[in-house]
């Protein structure tokens, strides 16, 4: 089974993973609504980086009270179960799912092709 | 017409009542001059009335994007920040990575106009819809690189900081704006006009974003574009060493200045060249929407920078009688803390070097002395002892010190890192930038001497090539895509337009847009009285021959620059004073 890996040595901190996501998944370029947030930053005289995006834990999975989350190839939310809790956020080890509007967004992995992979200029982010 | 990829909306800050408010951006300027570079200027043009004060109350900082901010659009992350320019009384607009044009967008903003000053220091914060005005009692007189850890430690990393440092406190006409610690809107003394407003930084977070009509087959083409055109070699120079990979080209053709361009070539440019500079690299960086990543941060020793960039290791380095990488990486920190220019700060301080060799004034420092290279950026940025005579430049220090043969500057801007009488072409690029003498705007030296397309010494065809670079860059700055996407043609930009505005564009007409931000940029600075006689050389580039290097034995003489400058006056369509006719200005 296959999931997103990210090489930080190569990332550039474009956000251009964040970008191409919110335009599949949103229709409109808006990082915000992503569901994967990565940037590299300068703190206290060093170059720092952050990695949310998706490791297949499945953490959300278990712990969703109404089990609207499940696992194939990918991780899938039933709209129609989720209620919008936030326990899947609150546990997430990586801090990549979005509650909004009452329902959660995890990633899908554009259903075992993604964007964000196809995307990133310099092969910091791989699915393998 | 209705175009996407733009917000189409103002925001509007006056510091002085402490409000704000948004109005619609002015589509007619955004179907005329798309964004960013053009579109700042015919809003400047539009809103600051001639003899404006620069450092006064009724200047104004227009932070600009374009249309492709905010898009996945390779190299569009850019930030235009644009005023009247302390330094030369000219319009000046600048050009700053990382992330803060972007999130400017996102927040639902094309373009931020900053209006009157602050009662006393402050900062603005800004959140998508909200403003707020802040206090900056605990930020002010602190370098720029502490401002700014202060502020992203207490708003999060979210936010986009964009301060200044001591150098635009106090009011330095080579005063630069900071982001991510090492990106900067940095000449012209964009900072003092920044300080003399109060303000000590802007910090913004969008949480909003950019539409396109038909984004997935927008976003496939955008991503295409970037795989196949941005990542091929001609461009990922830049990834593998950033600007220094000019460095031994500059040196081989004869261009790279030496001992305040008094000559060219240094034989030992390898002690400090991307070969050394690299082996000290940490990270790889690049700004928001960028696909090729030019950002290298380094540490030498104790000293850490992201860069440092060609202008600055030739400034810090051969043009400074200096060849140690440690201290070129040190003075890059340091200016950028500071928040100073490294070009017009070093330049200012190797001229003092030759003024002191030369025994005109003794400014107490010779080339080569490296550690008083550097504390004299720091008295430069807070004009105390020798550096209060060199805080306001080479042209007002030479008026009152003498030397003004080899004040290397146009208009009060100081000469950027290439030797003209290498690349003749280049000394009419200078004089005639629209904001004293600026690179960035006709690069000759990718004709003359690396693509050697045409012959360097001579004056001939050079009006036709410092227009054709200059129309170019002029409209790429307007889109804006950054400098680095070098492959960039005007059926792409065309393309790229179309996709994300939903107008058709067309590759004519992006040479139009190209020619119309000349223009405009020209108009508000014959409006402000400037004319042929500011379109200047330094009497050093016609009186002394250089001794080294392939350009050995040239000078460019008087009436080759007039007859460079007669040549450009006349594709341009201005008058042999360098002046636009009426019927042409009505056009803008």
């Amino acid at each position: 089974m296959k999931r997103l890996k990210f090489n930080k040595e190569n990332c550039i901190g474009c956000q251009l993973c964040a970008q191409v996501c919110s335009a599949m998944k949103e229709g409109e370029y808006v990082p915000s609504k992503a569901r994967i947030a990565i940037e590299t930053y300068y703190e206290d005289g060093d170059l720092k980086y952050k990695d949310d995006f998706c490791i297949l834990c499945c953490i959300c999975v278990k712990k969703c009270p109404e089990g609207a989350i499940t696992m194939n190839e990918y991780i899938e939310v039933d709209m129609a179960k989720c209620t919008g809790c936030g326990v899947c956020a609150e546990k997430c080890p990586k801090h990549v799912i979005r509650i909004r509007e009452d329902k959660a967004y995890i990633c899908d992995t554009c259903k075992g092709d993604p964007t964000c992979v196809k995307t990133c200029p310099q092969n910091a982010l791989t699915f393998e | 017409m209705t175009m996407t990829g733009y917000q189409n909306k103002v925001l509007r800050i006056d510091l002085s009542a402490g409000k704000h408010k948004t109005e619609p951006l002015n589509m007619e300027f955004a179907a005329k001059y798309v964004g960013s570079k053009g579109l700042a200027i015919r809003y400047m043009y539009e809103e600051l009335k001639p003899g404006v004060d620069a450092l006064g109350i009724e200047n104004k900082l227009f932070f600009t994007t374009g249309p492709l901010t905010g898009t996945p659009v390779a190299c569009s992350g850019k930030l235009s920040i644009a005023a009247k320019s302390p330094a030369t009384g000219t319009m000046n607009d600048c050009s700053i990575g990382g992330h803060a044009g972007i999130r400017i967008k996102y927040a639902g903003y094309d373009m931020i106009i900053f209006e009157g000053k602050l009662e006393k220091p402050g900062y603005i914060v800004i959140e998508d819809d909200k403003v707020k005005f802040m206090d900056a009692d605990d930020l002010w007189g602190k370098g720029s690189h502490e401002a700014e850890s202060i502020l992203t430690k207490k708003y999060g990393t979210d936010y986009s900081v964009l301060s200044i440092g001591p150098a635009g406190e106090n009011l330095s006409p080579m005063a630069c704006i900071n982001s991510d610690y090492y990106r900067q809107a940095g000449r012209g003394g964009i900072g003092a006009v920044m300080g003399s407003k109060n303000m000590k930084a802007v910090i913004v977070r969008g949480t909003g974003g950019v539409k396109v009509p038909d984004i997935e087959k927008a976003t496939d083409r955008i991503i295409e574009l970037l795989q196949k055109d941005v990542l091929q070699e001609d461009n990922t120079f830049v990834y593998d060493s950033g600007t220094t990979a000019f460095l031994e080209a500059c040196n081989d053709g004869g261009i790279l200045p030496y001992k305040n361009f008094s000559d060219t070539t240094d034989p030992d440019w390898k002690e400090y060249n991307d070969g050394v500079l690299m082996e000290h690299r940490k990270g790889k960086r690049g700004c928001g929407s960028c696909g090729l990543g030019c950002g290298n941060f380094l540490q030498i020793g104790k000293a850490v920078c992201e860069g440092p960039e060609y202008e600055s290791i030739s400034v810090a380095g051969p043009n400074a009688g200096i060849k140690d990488p440690e201290h070129i990486v040190k003075f890059n920190q340091v200016a950028d803390d500071l928040g100073l220019d490294t070009i017009s700060a070093g330049d200012t301080i190797i001229w003092a070097m030759e003024m002191t060799e030369r025994g005109i004034h003794d400014f107490g420092i010779r080339f080569g002395e490296a550690d008083k290279m550097i504390s004299m950026l720091e008295m430069m940025a807070k004009k105390e002892g020798i550096g209060a005579d060199l805080a306001d430049g080479v042209k007002k220090a030479s008026e009152k010190f003498g030397g003004t043969d080899f004040a290397m500057q146009v208009k009060g801007l100081e000469y950027p890192q290439y030797e003209p009488r290498g690349s003749w072409g280049m000394s009419m690029a200078y004089a005639v930038s629209d904001r004293g003498a600026c690179h960035m705007r006709s690069y000759a030296p990718n004709e003359e001497v690396f693509a050697a397309s045409i012959p360097p010494y001579t004056a001939e065809g050079k009006g036709q090539m410092v227009y054709n670079l200059g129309e170019f860059n002029a409209v790429k700055f307007s889109l804006c895509v950054c400098d680095f996407w070098g492959t960039i043609t005007y059926e792409i930009m065309a393309e790229l337009l179309t996709i994300v505005t939903g107008r058709e564009w067309k590759p004519e007409e992006m040479a139009e847009v190209g020619r119309r931000v000349l223009n405009i940029g020209r108009a508000f600075n014959q409006r402000e009285g400037f004319a042929r006689k500011d379109d200047t050389m330094p009497e050093r580039l016609a009186k002394d021959p250089l001794k080294s290097g392939p350009a050995a034995g040239q000078t460019i003489p008087r009436e080759a620059f007039d007859d460079m400058l007669d040549q450009y006056y006349k594709v341009m369509g201005w008058d042999e004073n360098g002046c636009l006719p009426d019927e042409l200005i009505e056009t803008l």
